[in-house]
């Protein structure tokens, strides 16, 4: 059994789950080869389809080598752990792992792609070849950002993700889709440039403070927590609000939110599903990995900040959500007032908060992921999806009404369904959160968590709504009456999504168990104050003022 | 603590058979196969839930013998942090009352809609949705936890939504069953809030004490009753974060789901679902969930008198409220939709003033005759082929005898005739708010006398509308082919909805002929001239004869004492007996001291010497038995007296013109969609989408696009695509941006 042959099986299988989170990354890009070869040699645009289908099938298999076998820990608290000299000249290694934070938003990537790709079974007409080696870019680029340890390549990998999807947007997607691709890549790309230029302060700051520049993550993180590396205040809020801005565009937190709704509604269907499920929570991702472990003194400072925009969104896209009049911008300004939830969870700093933020973003993944295959459906079949022009599709498809009422109750968080367990989690956790003041007049975490709590009202207008003025009454459009319900694929495509709904709002037990031990250690990191070994970077020892004083030096 | 697994089926039973019934009835759509599964599966909450509560068969004491409650824990559900949900299951005293007649009540209304429900397309998907709305009200009643119970709670809400919508057609259906959701919502936001205040202040939800995965786990109630002390009685309790605050949370909550005001305006539009719906959920079962979440809270709303207040206010307000309203409808359901919600009023009334127990009671005698009134207004209507409006009946006793004579019983019990049902828990109630004299601890003013006088207007109310809405569909000539009454100058839209609902269908009899096609709509036809109504088959007869007979002697088992005394019995008050152990004690560690000259024990004691604590009120003291005999008396004379009125009023001449504003239902929607509903969607069109979001951020974004496009085209020699140029713009300025932070970077480290 153990220690077979350097051919045998589990040789080969011991190979596989020790580098295994390279591989998912480079799967894709092979596949992306071989569609470019399935192409050239057989011109068979046809099979393509299934070529990649089968490589995104694959790697969700290999990913859950992930959940079973959890590999051996690294000191820093990492599975998979790689670490390999990539640029020596500027100290930067491929270095890559995975923890619990990033576990699950792994497998909901490699989840997500093959739905994506059956999702767009007849809906690409044109440069299929390039679609789907788009996608398969993508995948890798997605997964990249979540595994990446060494803030070079995060940041490579942060913006490989842009390119395909800038493409998938500009390319298939709808009538403005130039306009909307543009903004999307406008937004988005200044905020990560802003990042770069962070994550290069950051590596001369580390050479300044220890003599040796890093990119690398875990160095850095354990440099600030022996508190061999400080920030002053305006160099610390300055790297803070630059990773922040990124990522607060990638979430989107309001008011940077307006080019999500654009993207949505030009992009294909399988491209809004992959923007929703995944590429969103890169930025609430990026805010939890590097912004609270890296900068927890403003991380805390501008928590109000934060949580108040998060509210605002939260009411502000369920309200401009309600009187959408096209269902596709619609869900996109739900998953405004969504992300808006998993933002103010992390930012209340309490284990409630932060594992159900974790939770949400999975739930929403899949939720809203499933809305947009479900709009897709329809737009397939009608070319519109304008609410006007629907009204009474329950009579004619039962069984799509039935799945889309199901994945609204999911994204309106009926208990039971997975979105509730996220936004109960998140709610208890602003609640008991001690981030925002209590006067002596207002408990402000009581009254944030109020606030924000009415968004789960709005949730229910706004989807409800919708779907009494699309599936209920009488049929009123003549051009409504011939559709066909959906078929086998279809139904296909949303069991799992289904499955997972009803699983995760019964059960979210062993996803929070997961995440439990990396969630509370960056919750502990983020909320040490007074006392413990962070604390003594905070009184003004011997290598705090020389830093201090030589930066004031410098600058002068 | 006592273990039973078998627990758990009373809930997945009805589970099972909504499974069953989608998948096989679906295929099947045969009407006994999906009626013999929904009303086996009922069958077996129902049987079960008699072992459990009477301990028929089972190794303990039943539930409501026993001290401690039968629990049963499935799986843990949410564990994060110190707050701990499991999905658990426990039944005391005062589940064990709400299973047994939520089962069985359920199991009644089954029966019933295989009847009713026949020949319907959507037979199969009708049960399912039904077993589906047991399974989360028997969770709601039976979760051992204030978050299971949510479960139950919204679950409910969503099945209420999935019947009221049930006719996908009607368009006055599909914007009930939103509305009911929507209103429910803001109800669940409340009990949300009040859960996390609950976890705050307690460190706990359960229910019970006991013992989970080798932990322990401490009631809220134990908690809060051993732990905290009263609240003082002033507006700013309400605000102050402490147990005031949880209850009136919850009565948030519980104003959404029993449709008390503000929120009660989607209990009579939901009257849109099919009636065997109306009668489970919108009469029986669902909507007094808000008086259960009261009662099984009743620890922390003793310690908050201001929320007690509160509940009594709004309780006697709504009662008096919908009362007016359903004396002016002309819809049989309508009707009893208010009357639903008048009588919900009395359950708070009771539950405000501190007879937690006679709150129950009435829900329970309430459920017996309401859902008997549903389900004979269902008969007629059936008979009546689908006509509703009670303009265009009469005389049915003639053709209809079972159905009249079982109604006439459900009418004397809600008018409140002695040794029907409803006498003795309406009466126990508007004595108990008579009796509750230190209601107002703030001033002198006699509060509890105002509302026993508000509640008495109520009761003679109840009787005028029951006997006006009984002369109108039994007695009388019969008005089959009368065309109703021109209503065209009734403009406002919510009339013109009712107006449309009363025909029966959204846009006259014409349009409604030529979708009958493919019409699986319960809605009315115009009646052929030789139409003679028809009495039901016996599926539907035979729930009525139960549930009249229940709803004539189910009030013999909460007989007070005063008048059990009367005719020389003893004490014979077996519901109260078996609730009291429910109902915390305050007094008790404390002792029963009269109210001390320290304003602060006086706080503390407030309620020691309200009716609710048992000792406080001794209903064995003669002046209690004189008083309480005196008021049955007259609220006997009075529940005559309204009869007679309405006698008077509508024996010969039951189309009798009704104020407007009554038959407009005092324009509580109009109000709704004038002020808040249509400001708010225009604030978020007008304002925050087209302004904010389309004119504000969009043009800054805009503005600096082609800004810089402009500067771009002066700067392009070659001619580039749409695309390209934007990407070098974008370049541009990414290396402008780039350049001056790299620049900033350096200086910082440098």
């Amino acid at each position: 059994m153990n220690g077979g042959g350097p051919r045998s099986p589990s040789y080969i299988m011991d190979l596989i789950a020790e580098n295994i989170l390279t591989i998912l990354i480079l799967l894709p890009v092979v596949g992306a080869l071989a569609v470019l070869g399935h192409q050239i040699f057989w011109k068979q645009e046809s099979q393509l389809k299934w070529v990649t289908f089968a490589i995104t099938l694959l790697n969700f298999l290999l990913s859950l080598v992930l959940v079973f076998d959890k590999g051996a820990v690294s000191a820093s608290g990492f599975h998979f752990e790689k670490n390999v000299p990539w640029i020596s000249a500027i100290n930067t290694n491929y270095h890559v792992g995975v923890d619990g934070l990033s576990l699950w938003l792994v497998i909901l990537t490699t989840f997500i792609m093959p739905i994506a790709v059956i999702s767009t079974w007849h809906a690409v007409e044109k440069k299929a070849t390039a679609f789907y080696i788009f996608l398969l870019l993508l995948e890798s680029a997605m997964i990249g950002v979540f595994v990446s340890l060494d803030l070079l390549v995060f940041y490579l990998f942060f913006e490989a993700s842009l390119i395909p999807m800038f493409f998938l947007i500009g390319v298939w997607g709808g009538k403005d889709r130039i306009y909307a691709a543009v903004k999307f890549f406008i937004f988005t790309a200044i905020g990560s440039l802003l990042m770069l230029v962070a994550i290069i302060a950051l590596y001369f700051m580390h050479a300044d403070a220890t003599g040796v520049g890093t990119f690398d993550f875990v160095t850095l993180l354990n440099t600030l927590k022996l508190g061999n590396m400080t920030f002053s205040a305006s160099a610390g809020a300055f790297l803070f609000l630059a990773f922040a801005l990124a990522f607060s565009i990638k979430v989107p937190l309001f008011p940077f939110h307006t080019w999500l709704p654009d993207a949505h509604t030009e992009a294909p269907t399988a491209g809004s599903v992959i923007l929703a499920a995944v590429l969103l929570k890169m930025g609430t991702y990026g805010l939890m990995r590097f912004n609270f472990t890296l900068f927890p003194d403003q991380a805390r400072e501008f928590a109000p900040l934060f949580i108040v925009l998060a509210i605002i969104g939260i009411v502000y896209g369920a309200l401009v959500a309600m009187v959408q009049p096209d269902v596709k911008r619609l869900v996109a300004y739900s998953s405004v007032a969504h992300m808006g939830f998993v933002i103010l969870g992390m930012f209340s700093f309490t284990e409630w908060g932060m594992q159900g933020a974790v939770y949400q973003m999975l739930n929403h993944g899949v939720s809203t992921g499933a809305l947009f295959l479900l709009v897709g459906f329809i737009y397939e079949r009608r070319h519109t999806r304008m609410i006007s022009d629907f009204g009474g599709l329950a009579n004619v498809m039962p069984i799509y009404a039935t799945i889309f009422v199901i994945t609204a109750m999911s994204s309106v968080g009926l208990p039971f369904l997975n979105g509730f367990v996220g936004e109960f989690l998140i709610m208890v956790g602003m609640w008991k959160s001690t981030i925002l003041s209590v006067t002596a007049t207002a408990n402000w975490n009581y009254i944030a968590t109020m606030v924000a709590g009415t968004g789960v009202i709005f949730a229910a207008v706004y989807l409800l709504w919708m779907i009494q003025r699309v599936f209920f009454g009488k049929v009123t459009n003549d051009k409504n009456r011939g559709l066909a319900d959906l078929s086998y694929r279809e139904i296909g495509l949303m069991v799992p999504l289904l499955f997972l709904m009803v699983f995760m709002g019964v059960y979210p037990r062993p996803f929070l168990e997961a995440t439990h031990s990396s969630v509370t250690e960056i919750q502990k990191r983020v909320m040490q104050r007074a006392g413990g070994e962070i604390d003594h970077a905070h009184v003004p020892g011997p290598s705090e003022e020389k830093t201090e004083a030589h930066l004031e030096i410098q600058q002068k | 603590m006592t273990e039973n697994n078998l627990l758990s089926l009373i809930i997945f039973a009805p589970l099972a058979g909504a499974v069953i019934n989608w998948l096989v009835g679906g295929k099947l759509k045969n009407e006994t196969f999906s009626g013999l599964v929904a009303c086996g599966a009922i069958a077996v909450s129902t049987i079960v839930a008699f072992m459990l509560a009477f301990g028929i068969g089972t190794p303990h004491a039943g539930a409501l013998y026993a001290d401690k409650p039968v629990l049963d824990h499935i799986w843990t559900w949410i564990s994060v942090g110190g707050f701990r949900a499991d999905f658990a299951l426990g039944m005391d005293r005062l589940s064990g009352i709400y299973a047994l007649f939520v089962t069985f009540v359920g199991l009644l209304i089954h029966i019933f809609a295989t009847g009713y429900m026949h020949g319907d397309k959507g037979f199969y998907r009708f049960f399912a949705y039904l077993n589906l709305f047991m399974f989360a009200m028997l969770t709601l009643v039976l979760a051992d936890n204030f978050l299971l119970m949510f479960v139950g709670w919204e679950g409910v809400g969503l099945c209420s939504y999935l019947l009221i919508g049930y006719y996908l057609k009607r368009d006055e259906a599909r914007e009930a069953a939103k509305k009911a959701f929507v209103m429910n919502r803001i109800g669940d936001w409340g009990v949300l809030m009040a859960i996390f205040l609950i976890f705050t202040l307690t460190g706990s939800i359960s229910f019970f004490d006991k013992v989970v995965d080798g932990e322990q786990v401490q009631s809220v109630f134990t908690f809060v009753t051993q732990n905290m002390s009263a609240d003082p009685f002033t507006w700013g309790a309400i605000f102050a974060g402490g147990l005031t605050s949880v209850a009136v949370l919850l009565f948030i909550g519980a104003t959404g789901k029993s449709a008390q005001i503000p929120l009660l305006t989607w209990l009579p539009d939901a009257m849109a679902g099919p009636t065997p719906v109306s009668a489970l959920i919108h009469a029986a079962t669902m909507v007094t969930a808000g008086v259960y979440l009261v009662v099984r809270a009743n620890a922390i709303y003793q310690f908050a008198p201001t929320a007690m207040w509160i509940v009594a206010v709004i309780g006697a307000a709504t009662a008096l409220f919908a009362a007016t309203i359903a004396i002016a409808q002309n819809d049989i359901k309508k009707v009893l939709a208010y009357s639903t919600v008048s009588q919900l009023g009395f359950m708070f009334l009771a539950a405000g003033v501190g007879a937690f127990v006679v709150a129950i009671f009435h829900v329970m005698t309430h459920a017996f005759f309401k859902a008997l009134l549903f389900l004979g207004s269902g008969s007629v209507i059936h008979g009546m082929h689908h006509e509703q409006d009670m303009r265009r009946m009469g005389n049915l006793k003639k053709y209809m005898p079972v159905t009249f004579f079982t109604m006439a019983m459900g009418w004397l019990a809600i008018c409140g005739i002695p040794i029907w049902a409803g006498f003795f828990s309406k009466d126990e109630i508007l004595y108990r708010t008579f009796a509750a004299d230190n209601y107002f601890p703030v001033s002198d003013f006699p509060g509890n006398k105002v509302l026993w006088a508000v509640a008495t207007l109520t009761a003679v109310l109840t009787a005028i509308y029951m006997t006006r809405m009984m002369i109108m569909t039994f007695w009388g000539k019969e008005r089959f082919h009368e065309p109703l009454p021109e209503e065209g100058h009734l403009l406002d839209a919510a009339s013109a909805e009712e107006h449309a609902f009363a025909h029966g269908e959204g846009h006259g009899h014409e349009e409604a002929h030529a979708a009958a096609a493919d019409d699986d709509d319960e809605h009315h036809h115009e009646l052929p001239p030789d139409f003679k109504p028809h009495e039901s088959p016996w599926v539907m007869t035979v729930p009525l004869i139960i549930l009249a007979f229940l709803s004539t002697v189910g009030g013999l088992v909460g007989i007070p004492y005063a008048m059990s005394s009367l005719v020389g019995a003893g004490e014979v008050n077996v519901f109260e007996h078996t609730l009291d152990p429910v109902i915390a004690k305050k007094g008790e560690h404390d002792g029963h001291s009269a109210p001390s000259a320290s304003g602060e024990n006086e706080v503390k004691h407030f309620y020691a010497s309200a009716p609710a604590v048992p000792g406080a009120y001794d209903p064995h003291s003669p002046e209690v038995i004189q008083k309480e005999r005196l008021l049955a008396l007259l609220s006997v004379v009075l529940a005559l007296a309204g009869i007679g009125i309405g006698f008077a009023l509508f024996r010969n001449n039951p189309l009798r013109k009704m104020p407007k504003i009554l038959e407009q239902k005092w324009k509580v929607d109009e109000f709704y969609n004038g002020y808040i509903v249509d400001p708010l969607t225009s604030l978020s069109r007008e304002g925050l989408w087209k302004g904010f979001d389309l004119g504000f951020i969009d043009g800054i974004v805009n503005g600096i696009g082609s800004f810089v496009k402009e500067l771009g085209d002066i700067a392009r020699r070659v001619q580039v695509g749409f695309v390209r140029s934007y990407a070098a713009v974008i370049m541009l300025g990414a290396i402008v941006v780039l350049g001056y932070f790299i620049y900033y970077g350096f200086k910082l480290v440098n």
